[in-house]
């Protein structure tokens, strides 16, 4: 191993010990991307069924006013889990007014109100209830599913009287067979499109936010604390601190990366077996292209960050610098996703950063397209280069051994 | 006088348009304890820099013994810088191994070093401990241990005591002459005269980045006719003390604009107003 190696290997080894003494940065840079997915994933849909199950055994009060109500509907409403009460209906204007009745509405000691009413042959209604109540929006809920299934009788009725076949009438279109058995994309195929449109969003934003900490610690920290000074007078060049620097940051912010995969295969791998989503179909070749494209990434988000935290004086004003610069990221992110892949031209592989997150979706949807490729491998080497060229002008000023304290 | 060790050959500093150094002439030998007396802002941690090779001058060269540039040859040099710089994470003897092991040291031979020093100091307990919580004086015998562990030819200290309690700055000074005796160099900044008398066998005055004077402290003396060295310095720097170089940095105009705004009048700006 050559001496400059070796030097660039001792400060990254020092910077990656110092990094894991601090356990509030691996619970935020480690921890919180392992676990972000199989929260999101399995146990937000697991406290979403738990709300709705509560939801379902809410017991609601319903008041109906109505002069004249059909009976088959008060069959299907008092087989529902809902109390009810009726009223004569009173009412000025139309059906939808509330007046009178807000005061019962927003004191909850009525969840909804159902008014009803015959015209010659149509029956009117209105559900008088609070949009900001759950009980109130459960309420309406639970009323128009009971007049939604009341409505298709009552519709089939009608047709039937009038001599004609409901099936027909209402439906004259009909698919023949089952809809998912006609597309022809395979459901790895489908996973990998649906994965697309947020594996790069999620992918590029933590690479950058996971290396804005790191970066600013190993050199506007550095510089603030005063230990840069000591480090600069020993017998490595500002070009083997750089590099030891960003293999450190790169490092923390690649197992980041890593760790929050593994987290959503995890997730993924959970819902595949709960048939809600299947794995996404990707070749070897396909996946080998995926961490160089990450790579490239990490290359010049980790260099770009590093630059703009060694020209500031202090960790306040690197913080202030490189915080909103996640801007930089989010927005092309956010961009990208609504780019159409089909016939896309090829110059939207060689912007900075939208060419990465083109090069992931396709990836993940299994294209292979060589001039794509080419253009983003070679646009994302270049970036990449300048970034860490400008990170080493950044490491050369002479006046980044003085700070603001 | 041993040969010269270190060289400043006629070596000018700037930052922009502020000149923090005006052509420096210096040779320090081989066993010399020397001594860089100023003020705040007199050029002397910028010439220390220079000698560690952190800076690079604008004019002029600073060259080793053998002719090597200092920043080829910073294996040669020690560096206590006025903040210590030492890692809050990590422990005393990981802070020594890091730079030894920058300096191409085997972790043995850094240990066997460290605990020679350390014994003399008076802190070998301390060396597993993590600096965190160590007092100044622990920091600046850490750092000390730190420069000395490549076994360098020349020690540049800067303001080693600033800041010390009586005891840790007695502790410092005494290892001080103690490697002068040994044959060891060491530039030694301070702004403490008495120190600067107690502790170096020659005396370099430097005032707004010119060198004033440069010698024992009796050939000062004899150079000024001053009764005692403090009367000597008054007499070699008369003219009003500049700031220090950081503090000269223009602001922007944006940022002196935003500022402007959040920088309440004194009562006499205001009274003028009136």
């Amino acid at each position: 191993m050559s001496d400059s190696s070796r030097r660039i290997r001792t400060i990254a080894k020092k910077e990656l010990i110092e990094f894991a003494r601090d356990w509030r940065t691996i619970l935020s840079l480690l921890v919180i991307p392992l676990l972000m997915f199989p929260v999101l994933f399995i146990l937000f849909p697991l406290l979403l069924a738990s709300e709705a199950a509560e939801l379902d055994a809410l017991q609601v009060n319903i008041v109906i006013q109505s002069n004249e109500f059909p009976d088959d509907l008060e069959d299907l409403l008092n087989n529902s889990s809902m109390e009810l009460h009726y009223e004569s209906l009173t009412y000025e204007g139309n059906l939808s007014n509330p007046i009178g009745e807000e005061e019962r509405l927003r004191n909850g000691s009525v969840d909804a109100i159902l008014r009803f009413e015959k015209a010659e042959n149509i029956w009117h209604y209105a559900i008088l209830f609070m949009s900001t109540s759950e009980r109130g929006q459960e309420a309406r809920n639970r009323m128009l599913d009971v007049l939604n299934d009341w409505e298709a009788n009552e519709t089939e009725r009608r047709i039937v009287d009038a001599g004609l076949d409901p099936n027909t009438t209402i439906n004259p279109l009909q698919w023949d067979g089952d809809i998912a058995q006609s597309d022809v994309a395979t459901q790895g195929e489908q996973a990998g499109m649906m994965l697309s449109l947020f594996i790069p969003l999620v992918l590029s934003v933590w690479t950058f936010s996971s290396a804005i900490q790191p970066s600013i610690d190993m050199t506007a920290g550095e510089r603030e604390r005063g230990t840069l000074e000591a480090l600069l007078g020993l017998p490595c060049s500002r070009i083997e601190l750089l590099f030891g620097k960003w293999l450190a940051v790169a490092t923390i912010t690649g197992i980041g990366v890593l760790l929050q995969i593994f987290g959503l295969l995890f997730a993924i791998g959970y819902l595949a077996s709960t048939n809600l989503l299947s794995l996404p179909d990707l070749s070897l070749t396909t996946v080998l292209f995926i961490a160089l494209a990450v790579m490239l990434f990490a290359v010049m988000v980790v260099a770009f960050e590093l630059a703009l935290a060694m020209r500031s004086h202090s960790v306040k004003e690197a913080g202030s610098v490189l915080g909103p610069a996640v801007i930089l990221i989010l927005f092309p992110a956010l961009f990208t996703q609504v780019i159409n892949l089909d016939g896309i031209e090829a110059f939207w592989f060689a912007i900075p950063v939208v060419n990465v997150l083109l090069a992931l979706r396709e990836l993940l949807m299994d294209r292979f397209v060589l001039e794509h490729i080419l253009v983003w491998v070679v646009s994302s080497t270049i970036y990449a280069i300048a970034a860490a060229v400008y990170a080493a002008r950044q490491f050369k000023r002479e006046d980044i051994v003085t700070s603001l304290s | 006088m041993g040969p010269a060790l270190l060289t400043a050959n006629d070596v000018s500093k700037s930052f922009g348009e502020i000149q923090a150094l005006n052509h420096v002439n210096l040779e320090i030998h081989e066993g010399e304890i020397v001594g860089l007396v100023g003020s705040n802002g007199a050029g002397k941690t910028t010439l220390l820099r220079l000698f560690s090779g952190v800076y690079e001058p604008t004019s002029g060269t600073m060259t080793l013994a053998d002719g090597k540039h200092v920043k080829e040859a910073r294996q040669n040099v020690g560096v206590v810088p006025e903040s210590t710089g030492l890692y809050s994470r990590l422990t005393a003897w990981e802070n020594i191994r890091y730079h030894s092991r920058l300096h191409g040291l085997s972790d043995d031979i850094a240990w066997h070093r460290t605990t020679v020093f350390a014994q003399r100091l008076e802190m070998l307990d301390a060396l597993g401990r993590h600096t965190k919580g160590f007092s100044r004086g622990m920091k600046q015998k850490t750092a000390l241990l730190r420069a000395l562990v490549h076994a360098p030819k020349v020690l540049l200290l800067d303001e080693p005591t600033a800041g010390l309690d009586v005891t840790s700055a007695r502790t410092v000074r005494s290892l001080v002459r103690q490697l002068g005796e040994e044959g060891g160099t060491v530039i030694y900044s301070t702004h403490q005269l008495a120190e600067a008398e107690a502790v170096c066998s020659r005396i370099i005055i430097i005032h707004n980045g010119e060198v004033r004077a440069d010698g024992t402290p009796q050939s000062l003396l004899e150079l000024t006719g001053g009764k005692n060295l403090e009367e000597a310095y008054v007499m070699l720097t008369k003219d009003k003390a500049r700031a220090r170089q950081e503090d000269q940095k223009p602001m922007s105009k944006i940022a002196t604009w935003w500022q402007s705004f959040f920088t309440p009048r004194t009562p006499m700006e205001v009274g003028e107003d009136e």
